[in-house]
């Protein structure tokens, strides 16, 4: 597994073979989506957050429907945008159609996924562009929710799109596209930064020579003026479906307030469930501050690989978002598959896997323990997210270690890497 | 300012006089609507809600009985539809968690152990040694400290139908409690006559099961209450039936056959107390029962034992009342403003809800909701097309 980016006019290997494979993943997928499995992830909370269930979904439409505004209760928190095109074009009542329409946007994803995997290449078409799409499709982090038919997977094909536009150098397509995100989850405006980087630099490899970035920075200004106009124009066009400005609570409102604490694999929940109200503000201020703090030094490390720095921020979002699904860090999971030269490097992957594995199969059984069988408590679940979030942890840790790591390179005899 | 002060008088009395004429006549109301479906003589019952206070005031093994007794009277209570939080269960132990209990978690009151009354859906509110004379008393006046729940308060009203039910070791005008302490004919008596004259019950009805038990309602001097005792002065109440193997008594006599008859009672039962009555034999239960109908006003022929033990009362379906309501409503609005309007020199104007409706509210109303949707995704629709034919 090289690094070395091939010549864009040499002779691709067998094309058709990924086509094939892609094809066949996808329609594995398809057929797990129609079997019954997905009815038992219907009222999970692991696969599905407040902000992200299918039956809040519906619930909103039901609302929407019978004349009653969707925003002015609490069950319906997602955007605007949705209930719109939910209760109009797309499917919401039929149980198959919809579980299609997840699926096609796990495939379009899947495909994304790869178009990324080749632009960092600079190839059209690589042997490893399988791996890639099995990355994403059969990771069990992201076809769960999907299956449970929660809208974080549009959340993650809608990233996945925004970074490829950004890979393909189309700065209206990017903007307009992380805008879109933004109206869906508030928390992705941390992905803003990286995402206009990889646009005036490019998606290319550049882990093992890093240097400061050599394009100006001015050119990031009018990027982020289209960003504020492509968001403000949508904020219009919301509260025309909405019908009036409480939307704007219930859906970024519950991002920095939290007015749910529904257990979920975050580490918000747990936290704020035993806050007094006399220091709720306060932290709600910290956590959510502490989510900006991390893109300003990311990005700064990373800057000449503006891919790795996403990677990495989306890393940090999958831990530390308020409402998470298992989508988000499953994102991050998938999204290794994008940097092999990196593998080599690093320094504790059987850990962190064995965490993960650790987290992935107690987190249901424990939530199960806790809520359905009232023997256990609430703190066997939230120990299980801690675990969770560590194993996430280390996963960024590596990822930070052997991307840095790749620029010293092959150490001579006798000679160690350590860190200061 | 004289005329201002005049005014503002003759603006109260007349709201005043015109407030009490107007309760006045919602009280005909009310006695009308009683009257109505109640048979002939008015004998009907006036009560719109019933409560339960069940009292077992001893405590020990060998008291079996007397648990059972309440919890029997509880279960039958509860079935005939009074609800949890109308009932004060008090219990001043707990055998069925006791350790000499053969069948822990279960308290029976046959010897054929077929009902369990204890179940995992009771709700005793005072167990153990909250049940006392002073809690007792406490909860029939309803004076009790600002801390104490809800489920522990007897919230009754004016139209409450009581059914008060205690049972234990007693004596010539006196309850054992806890075997440490008594209560008097002459507390109960006056905790009811607090009762009465805080108008917290519209009848009562109490039973007493214990020793020399027709002496405790003897010093009762309230009105409209009903009263019934197992045994008489100089006599003893006797258990019923002993089971062996738990190894005590399980039920006591009178409250044996009083549960007896109720079995065949449900909600829409009109069985009469004089009914209940003549089926308890004072033969079989070596003992003779009496019942105190002098405070009350109906005849025993006329008092259903769901008035009392069930939780049920009259309804009917009327149509909306004529707008006597709203003229009220609106006749005070307008003297409210009018006083407004002299106290001060212009006149508020009111609320520019109705006034001005905004495109706003227009566009926003419901049934535009397809106007805004469809243009909307027309709008995102344009915006991507021309995000999209972007370089």
């Amino acid at each position: 597994m090289s690094s070395k980016p091939q010549p864009p006019s040499s002779s691709p290997p067998p094309n058709n073979n990924f086509a094939v494979a892609f094809c066949a993943l996808a329609a594995a997928r398809t057929w797990l989506s129609l079997t019954g499995f997905s009815s038992l992830l219907d009222h999970n909370q692991l696969v599905s957050s407040p902000l992200t269930a299918f039956s809040n979904l519906k619930e909103g439409i039901f609302l929407f429907n019978h004349d009653i505004d969707p925003y002015s209760g609490g069950s319906f928190r997602q955007s605007p945008l949705l209930l719109s095109l939910f209760t109009t074009i797309l499917p919401s009542s039929s149980k198959p159609l919809a579980s299609l329409l997840w699926t096609l946007n796990d495939v379009v994803g899947a495909y994304t996924l790869v178009q990324i995997w080749r632009s960092r290449q600079n190839v059209t078409s690589s042997r490893r562009d399988t791996l890639v799409a099995a990355a994403y499709l059969l990771n069990p982090y992201l076809f769960l929710p999907s299956l449970a038919l929660s809208t974080s997977s549009f959340e993650n094909t809608l990233m996945l799109s925004a970074i490829l536009f950004a890979c393909k150098r189309k700065p209206s397509q990017t903007v307009f596209t992380l805008s879109v995100l933004v109206q869906l989850s508030l928390t992705s405006i941390i992905m803003v930064l990286p995402a206009m980087l990889l646009l005036i630099t490019d998606p290319h490899s550049h882990l093992a020579s890093p240097q400061p970035i050599q394009t100006s920075l001015r050119k990031l200004w009018p990027l982020f003026g289209e960003f504020s106009l492509y968001t403000i124009v949508l904020i219009l066009i919301s509260t025309v479906i909405a019908g009036s400005w409480t939307w704007i609570p219930q859906t970024w409102g519950a991002t920095l307030m939290l007015p749910d604490l529904t257990p979920n694999t975050g580490m918000w929940w747990y936290f704020f469930t035993e806050m007094f109200d006399h220091f709720r503000p306060f932290f709600l201020m910290v956590f959510s501050v502490h989510l900006l703090i991390y893109v300003a030094p990311v990005c700064l490390k990373f800057q000449y690989d503006p891919l790795y720095a996403a990677y990495i921020l989306l890393g940090i979002l999958g831990i530390f978002k308020p409402y998470p699904t298992l989508s988000d860090p499953g994102l991050f999971v998938s999204m290794i598959a994008l940097f092999p030269e990196t593998y080599q490097y690093m320094r504790h992957p059987i850990v962190t896997l064995l965490l993960h594995l650790h987290a992935a199969l107690l987190m249901p059984l424990f939530y199960d323990l806790w809520v359905v069988q009232g023997a256990g408590n609430a703190n066997f679940f939230y120990a299980s997210t801690l675990v969770f979030a560590c194993a996430n942890g280390a996963a960024i840790v590596d990822a930070l270690w052997s991307g840095l790591r790749v620029a010293i390179g092959e150490t001579p005899e006798g000679y160690v890497v350590v860190q200061e | 300012m004289r005329l201002s002060f005049f005014l503002h008088l003759v603006i109260g009395i007349l709201s005043w006089s015109w407030a009490a004429a107007s309760t006045d006549s919602q009280e005909q109301i009310v006695k009308d609507f009683f009257d109505k479906n109640s048979n002939s003589n008015n004998e009907g019952s006036t009560h719109t809600n019933n409560w339960a206070v069940l009292v077992c005031a001893s405590r020990y093994w060998f008291n079996y009985r007397h648990m059972a007794n309440a919890l029997g009277m509880y279960r039958t209570v509860k079935r005939l539809g009074i609800p949890d939080s109308n009932i004060i269960l008090m219990l001043a132990d707990d055998v069925s968690c006791n350790q000499r209990n053969k069948f822990p978690g279960s308290v029976y009151f046959t010897p054929d152990r077929g009902v369990d009354l204890y179940g995992d859906n009771i709700e005793v509110d005072y167990r153990g040694y909250e049940v006392t004379v002073e809690n007792f008393i406490r909860v029939l006046t309803g004076r009790m400290e600002p801390s104490v729940p809800r489920s522990k308060r007897l919230l009754t009203d004016e139209r409450s139908n009581v059914f008060v039910y205690m049972t234990g070791h007693g004596g010539n005008e006196f309850l054992k409690f806890q075997d440490n302490e008594e209560i008097s004919a002459f507390d109960i008596a006056d905790a009811f006559e607090q009762m009465y004259q805080k108008k917290r019950y519209n009848e009562i009805f109490f039973m007493i099961d214990t020793c020399q038990a027709n002496t405790m309602y003897s010093k009762f001097y309230s009105p409209n209450i009903l009263a019934t005792g197992s045994s008489e002065l100089g006599e003893s109440s006797y258990s019923h039936a002993n089971d062996h193997d738990i190894g005590v008594a399980v039920i006591d006599a009178y409250t044996h056959y009083v549960l007896e008859y109720m079995e065949n009672v449900n909600k829409t039962s009109h069985a009469s107390m004089q009914q209940l009555f003549s089926y308890i034999d004072p033969v079989k239960i070596n003992s003779h029962f009496g019942v105190r109908t002098d405070l009350f006003t109906r005849s025993l022929d006329n008092i259903r034992l769901t008035d009392f033990f069930g939780g049920v009362a009259q309804a009917e379906i009327v149509s909306r009342p004529e707008t006597d309501n709203t003229n009220i409503n609106r006749i005070e609005e307008e003297e409210v403003l009018s006083e407004r309007n002299i106290t001060e020199a212009h006149s508020r104007p009111r609320l520019p809800n109705q006034q001005t409706i905004s495109w706003w509210s227009y566009a926003t109303s419901p049934q535009y909701k397809q106007l805004r949707i469809w243009s909307s995704l027309v709008m995102l629709g344009g915006l991507i097309g021309l995000v999209f034919s972007r370089k």
